[in-house]
């Protein structure tokens, strides 16, 4: 030990004193209550009563919204949106809100650990390097969250440096978001590759085809904002907003009207509504919207004529109209098709690049063309699976994702993990990732880091959001970039790196970014625009990024009038969506689960929703345990009579169902993943709304937990059940 | 005799702070839930199975959420609406039926504040005030919750942690209220309208809760909730709740 | 022919002798002999083996399951959000209930000089005081906070000034139970001073010791005889007005509060008649039971005093059918949405067949089976009636506590109640009550005697002429 008594070590003493006074005064009932221990692990430069704010960045989705957290005595108390921040604007979803049951998660990893048994950071950073050392670059392979963050470009740095192969990152709500089929629809009406993003809060008329834009889609809580700034009647009419899908998603409870099309039909109606559109307007009937005929269209969708004639018209003679493909929709067999017919009728809107219309997002600061802003299609995971499968890498360094959990049991990455000699998993948490790797070397939460995060779509503004620890590391983890420097210099060669630690690594990202003319600050040295980088929670620039498609063609594109192909013989289409408030890493934050869904009320379950007649039809009421049941899989669950589904349709949140994740998470409700196989769409995306089941009683009951009365609601018990 | 003019009227009733809700902007999010949660250290219940009974808990009115969301069904498909969501928290009524009824006077009118206070100390739990609470917004402690360590870490200093036994409910977030107008006060000037706001509106992302003085024409609130078509609800009960809603549409 | 008419006179003052307590006089000696024979019988393994079982259940009930809850909290009964308040709180109304019956025969009685009353005065007082004692812990069991309820409810001059909340009916609730409480020990006291003088003369070893202490030395003089009437009269007079009141107070925890269902203004006397309906069941029950088991209690309680308490049932369940019908006409005549439903709810909820099995017992099974002398002076036929009216009161508070509380204006709340530990803390009550009965019957002397000879000596045959009448001459 070095004789160097350090202030920490002075704490820590402190600290055991406190401890010990506690226990001789605090025995009285009410101590049991309430603990916080004084002083354990209070950082410098903390005074107690008084908190101290800091900026950072939420990690709980690829979103990257800014954060000013609380702390008080070296404790995270609250998280509140960064008012400054242009993407969320001080705001917040409730995800955000809970991130701090993940730092105080009961559940973290606490130490690097190979098996069940822990071992120190030194013997993990012998073992990084060895599989960095000992394989062929060519073996080593990284796969990583959708984030698009200081890690990512780090380990992409050190893949052009070493050869070994370029982060994949993967998400599952970019898999529900059906990114890659919007973006690929984008790429092949404009000529152009990015993210498309929509100005709702701009808008007057506003059509989405299942983009479930104020839940979990591409950005929430930026999207939420658009969404009140077109229902408020500030400078403007009060927008109009129509939602078509099969199942009425917590979006289009919101919407004026809810269209429940037949899954499959949505590029017939997205068509049929262009043409009719047209036919108002004018003029030469553009051949985009040719193929089509309305009347059969209607047929099909299941939507009245009239209908689609009445939504065509206002489409035509509203001053803003805007319309917005996304979600289950797109992940059909046909989603491309989908995606591309609904951004046509922008094209007809003659919206691009105007208020209230289609743009593509700006590019974020320190972004690369060369890194790609997307992350990798559930098609190119399947690649990487098989990659795995065939033994290709020896080594695989999974950060960030949760695989065996995010992507279908179909595809078979759990399988095929065995086929990798050894996957090192960096998870703060005991995930089913992690469960089935070979070590955990778990990183900080995202609380406890250093780090930016470019946003990819939501903001006008080009944007780096910064993160910085609020808090000092609650237990023995260390951060990844640091653990790969270490094993880096003790592999030696290329992959020795030059930086001393991850803050000098990001300090050198963010250097450029001085000499940009339109930021938010500038100043002469690194050190202060690192503090104020620090200070502000990021960087971004005050000009508006935003581009205008090419949209010259659009309309003189053929589009085809395709319907869905669907999987499997079951007489219900089956819609799983994500879960609003749990999305796919919420289950083990305790207040996540204790939210009610927003259109269901449930809380801490799964369930699937039927429609109450086809309930009936099937003679199972509320509660009753049915069998799912696809050419894939099979799951449990309770039923749940959802007023507001097609009869033809049912639907499974997914969100749980996790097998590992803690105490919270572990053997609840059901992964309805399980159920999909592993199909895609033109573009890559799962076609995870294509498939059919089969629903069977079991002649079970399981009670699910709901906030809302079924007697006040529903009349249940009230003696006139139908 | 009671002379017309000794009656108050509701639309001009006294008060200090208050609330408006634009249900046409709420969706149902949760994040006000959460946010209050973590606010005011709310304690999660859990799904655990009752024996006594055989109820869960969080599903037999057993919750703890001190601000919620409703929502009901209009209708049957394919004509079938969800009304608007409907966040409902301690409604601060300025003749608060909750309050004489309780033998302890362990909720009390704050006369600074105009505030329903909750005084968990005097609190014998004889959950009068629940039963007469016609928005039914109060919560009962029915068993000390778990937080298991390291969660208590997170727990709001500025906010009693209630044990079993006493009842609890939304506050207007009190300890921000008192953070702010004692910085004002040491700087010797009033709070300034949005100089701080309660931990549901602010992270409400469609800014569908406002919150401020309503005894102040100025704010934002006030000039809100004056514009006419807010409702204020069972206000026929004379309750006089400083809560405004806006049903939108 | 005389002889005959003669033999039939004689046979008619028999009959009128058999039939009434008051025209059967025995000497003071035998009378006090046979109450003391009665108390002092020793028990029977019988009476040990109930003794156990009930305290067995009151150790599960009251003890080991109030301590739970105290424990670990309310969680463990069935209250939830919003029946916040369940049968703990319809235990405290049906036990307030049943002491009614206690100083309504005591002390309203007596007061209007009833002479049927006299033997079993004592009995029914019994009741009142151990009744109390079973509502006063149901309170406190349905507090959260139990460790705190005396400490914030006792109206303790403080420097802080801080007191109760006296607006809130809960409040009153104290004031007026600790009053009825106090009031009826008193009264239950006060008239036993003369039959404690009396055990104390005939007891031996701690018995004597007890009675010793407890009959502050009564030795019946004309002065001390003085006294004691004077303060029995002043208590029979003061109680009555609490008892009405302490019902009164307890509607009112109700009929002030907000709630549909609630909030009606004939609270207070149909609670009243409430009270009255189940403590004449309950005393009838008692009575029944004291009959057939204790000895010579067939010379005191006769057919004639069923006959008399049954046509007091019968009166009661009018009264009750009346105010009954008013409350829910006026409730439901007032179309108040809530109100409405709420009604509704009461007949088709899952507690309809409460709400239906209230209306049968309580009122259409006294009628039909009261109206009859013969039925109504049999025992056990009336004690079965009143043992229905009981259930059929403790459903009546059932669906005016927690079934009401269920539907409320926050339609999203509500929730169906199922009650939880309330029920072995309530069996706990139940079996408590007894217990207390049981053994004060091995304690104290459970027949006025001086009270019953009072009447005795009061009535007398005299002859007009041929006739043979009963006359009454007035004593006090």
């Amino acid at each position: 030990m070095s004789n160097k008594f350090s202030r920490r070590d002075f704490l820590k003493l402190t600290g055991v004193g406190a401890a010990t006074t506690a226990v001789l005064t605090g025995c009285g009932p009410a101590s049991r209550y309430t603990k916080r221990e004084p002083y354990m692990q209070m950082p410098e430069y903390t005074y107690n009563g008084h908190s101290t704010y800091y900026a950072t960045t939420c990690r709980e989705c690829a979103a990257g919204c800014g954060l000013i957290v609380r702390t008080s005595q070296g404790r995270a108390i609250k998280t509140e949106g960064n008012a400054n921040n242009p993407l969320n604007l001080g705001k917040t979803c409730a995800r955000g809100q809970a991130t701090l049951h993940g730092l105080y998660n009961p559940d973290r990893v606490t130490d690097p650990m190979k098996g069940g048994s822990a071992m120190t950071w030194d013997e993990a950073t012998q073992v990084v390097a060895d599989a960095l050392k000992n394989n062929k670059p060519g073996e080593i392979a990284f796969l990583m969250g959708l984030a698009p963050d200081h890690l990512f470009d780090f380990v992409s740095d050190l893949a052009s440096a070493t050869g070994i192969n370029a982060p994949v990152r993967f998400n599952a709500l970019d898999m529900f978001d059906a990114q890659a089929t919007l973006s690929k629809a984008a790429e092949n009406l404009f000529g152009q590759s990015g993210m498309p993003l929509f100005d709702v809060a701009g808008a007057q008329f506003v059509l989405s085809f299942g983009a479930n834009f104020l839940e979990t889609w591409l950005s929430p809580v930026s999207y939420t904002r658009g969404f009140a700034g077109l229902r408020e009647a500030k400078t403007k009419m009060r927008g109009k907003f129509i939602q078509f899908e099969a199942r009425m998603s917590a979006t289009a409870a919101k919407a004026d009207e809810w269209m429940p099309a037949k899954p499959g039909t949505e590029a017939l109606v997205a068509l049929a509504i262009g043409k009719l559109a047209a036919e108002i307007k004018g003029g030469s009937m553009p051949r985009a919207f040719s193929d089509v005929e309305p009347k059969d269209a209607a047929e099909k969708s299941g939507i009245k004529l009239e209908t689609l004639e009445h939504i065509a018209e206002m489409f035509a003679h509203s001053g803003g109209a805007l319309a917005i493909p996304g979600g289950a929709a797109l992940g059909q067999s046909n989603g491309l098709a989908v995606a591309e017919a609904v951004l046509a009728l922008n094209a007809l809107a003659d919206n691009f690049g105007k208020a209230g219309g289609v743009y593509f997002s700006a590019v974020a600061p320190t972004q690369s063309a060369a890194m790609g802003q997307r992350g990798a299609s559930a098609q190119q995971m399947q690649e990487f699976i098989q990659n795995m499968k065939d033994g290709k890498y020896k080594v695989l360094f999974i950060h960030g994702a949760n695989p065996v959990f995010e992507l279908p049991a179909a595809m078979g990455f759990k399988e095929a993990m065995k086929g990798v000699e050894q996957v090192i998993s960096f998870s703060t948490f005991p995930d089913e990732t992690a469960a089935e790797a070979t070590y955990v070397f778990p990183d900080h939460h995202g609380l406890e880091s250093w780090g930016y995060q470019r946003v990819f779509t939501g903001a006008a503004q080009s944007v780096l959001s910064g993160l910085q620890p609020v808090v000092s590391p609650f237990y023995n983890t260390r951060a990844t970039v640091d653990v790969l420097l270490a094993a880096g210099q003790i592999a030696g060669g290329k992959f020795a790196m030059s930086f001393m630690d991850e803050v000098e690594f990001l300090r050198g990202k963010i250097a450029p970014l001085m000499s940009e003319s339109d930021g938010l600050f500038s100043a002469p040295d690194l050190n202060t625009f690192m503090a104020y980088f620090q200070q502000h929670g990021g960087w971004w620039k005050t000009t508006d990024g935003r581009t205008a498609p090419a949209t010259a063609d659009v309309l003189s594109k053929s589009l085809k009038a395709t319907e869905a192909e669907f999987a499997g013989e079951g007489e219900f289409f089956f819609v799983p969506f994500v879960s609003p408030t749990l999305a796919e890493a919420g289950a083990n934050k305790p207040w996540l689960q204790e939210l009610p869904d927003p259109t269901t009320t449930v809380m801490w379950n799964s369930w699937v929703a039927i429609n109450p007649e086809t309930a009936h039809e099937l003679g199972v009421d509320n509660n009753d345990v049915v069998k799912v049941i696809s050419e894939f899989g099979e799951v449990e669950v309770s039923v749940y009579k959802y007023p507001a589904i097609r009869p033809d349709t049912i639907a499974i949140p997914y969100g749980q169902g996790h097998t590992a994740y803690g105490r919270y998470a572990a053997n609840r409700g059901v992964n309805p993943a399980d159920l999909l196989g592993a199909n895609f769409n033109e573009a890559g995306d799962l076609a995870f709304a294509g498939v059919k089941v089969k629903v069977e009683k079991t002649g079970k009951k399981s009670v699910i937990s709901r906030l809302e009365s079924m007697m006040g609601v529903y009349g249940v018990g009230m003696g006139e059940e139908h | 005799m009671i002379r017309p003019d000794e009656i108050k009227m509701s639309a001009e009733e006294s008060g200090k702070w208050g609330m408006v809700i634009d249900q046409d902007l709420c969706t149902g999010c949760q994040a006000c839930v959460a946010a209050c949660s973590m606010e005011n250290n709310v304690p999660f219940v859990g799904d655990a199975f009752s024996p006594s009974n055989g109820e869960v808990d969080i599903n037999y009115g057993r919750s703890l959420h001190w601000i919620r969301i409703e929502r009901f069904w209009e209708g049957e498909y394919p004509e079938v609406k969800m009304t608007p969501h409907q966040p409902m928290m301690c409604q601060q009524c300025g003749e608060a039926p909750c309050e004489p009824v309780c033998p302890a006077f362990a909720t009390v009118h704050s006369e600074a504040e105009q505030l329903n206070l909750m005084v968990y100390n005097r609190c014998i739990g004889t959950r009068y005030c629940g039963n007469n609470c016609p928005y039914q917004v109060r919560s009962f402690n029915w068993r000390d919750y778990e937080r298991p360590e390291p969660l208590p870490n997170q727990l709001n200093p500025d906010v009693t942690v209630r044990r079993r036994g006493v009842m609890e409910k939304c506050t207007f977030c009190i300890q921000r209220i008192h953070k702010a107008q004692d910085a004002a006060k040491a700087e010797g000037r009033e709070v300034a309208d949005g100089e701080f706001t309660t931990a549901c509106a602010q992270a409400c992302p469609a800014n569908a809760i406002v919150f401020g003085r309503i005894d102040n024409p100025e704010s934002l609130v006030s000039q809100l909730a004056h514009q006419g078509h807010g409702v204020k609800h069972l206000e026929e009960l004379g309750t006089q709740p400083h809560v405004t809603y806006f049903k939108g549409g | 022919m005389s002889d005959n008419k003669h033999k039939a006179e004689h046979s008619h003052e028999e009959h009128l002798r058999e039939k009434h307590l008051m025209l059967d006089p025995l000497p003071r000696g035998r009378m006090n002999e046979m109450v003391m024979e009665s108390m002092m019988e020793p028990p029977t393994w019988k009476f040990w083996a109930i003794i156990v079982v009930l305290a067995g259940i009151v150790a599960y009930g009251l003890v080991y399951t109030w301590a739970k809850v105290i424990a670990e909290g309310l969680y463990l009964a069935g209250i939830n959000r919003p029946s916040y308040w369940g049968v703990f709180i319809v235990n405290t109304v049906f036990w307030i209930g049943i002491s009614h019956a206690g100083t309504f025969i005591s002390a309203i009685l007596r007061v209007f000089k009833a002479e049927f009353r006299r033997p079993f005065t004592r009995a029914a007082e019994l009741m009142t005081t151990f009744g109390l004692i079973q509502a006063g812990m149901s309170i406190f069991m349905h507090i959260g906070r139990v460790w705190l309820g005396l400490y914030w409810l006792m109206p303790y001059p403080n420097q802080r000034m801080m007191w109760p909340n006296l607006h809130s009916p809960l409040a009153w609730d104290v004031l007026a139970i600790t009053t009825y409480v106090l009031g009826s020990t008193m009264y239950l006291f006060l008239p036993l001073i003369p039959d404690l003088a009396m055990a104390r003369d005939r007891t031996t070893g701690w018995r004597k010791i007890l009675y010793k202490t407890l009959a502050l030395g009564f030795r019946g003089t004309e002065g001390e005889w003085a006294h004691l009437r004077n303060a029995m009269n002043i208590f029979a007079f003061a109680i009555i007005p609490v008892m009405f009141s302490v019902h009164t107070i307890v509607s009112w925890d109700f009929a002030a509060a907000t709630r549909p269902g609630w909030s009606s203004t004939i609270f207070g006397p149909y609670f009243v008649v409430g009270a009255l309906h189940s403590g004449m069941g309950a005393v009838i029950i008692v009575l029944a039971i004291i009959r057939s088991t204790m000895k010579h209690m067939k010379y005191f309680i006769r057919p004639e005093h069923f006959d008399a308490i049954g046509k007091l049932m019968l009166i009661i369940s009018m009264a009750w059918a009346y105010f009954f019908f008013n409350d829910y006409i006026v409730q439901w005549y007032g179309g108040d949405k809530w109100t409405q439903i709420l009604l509704h709810y009461h007949e088709a909820g899952p507690y309809g067949w409460m709400w239906f099995a209230m209306l049968i017992v309580n009122v259409a099974v006294p009628w039909a089976v009261l109206w009859n002398q013969k039925w109504r002076s049999n025992p056990l036929i009336v004690s079965i009636v009143g043992f229905l009216i009981n259930i059929g009161m403790w459903f009546e508070r059932f669906i005016i506590v927690p079934v009401t509380l269920t539907i409320n204006r926050a339609p999203f709340t509500w929730q169906q109640y199922e009650p939880g530990a309330e029920m072995p803390m309530g069996i706990g009550t139940m079996a408590f009550f007894i217990l207390l009965y049981m053994l004060s019957s091995k304690l104290i002397p459970l027949i006025p005697v001086w009270e019953v000879e009072e009447g005795q000596m009061a009535h007398e045959f005299k002859k007009f002429g041929r006739e043979t009448v009963v006359s009454v001459s007035e004593l006090e």
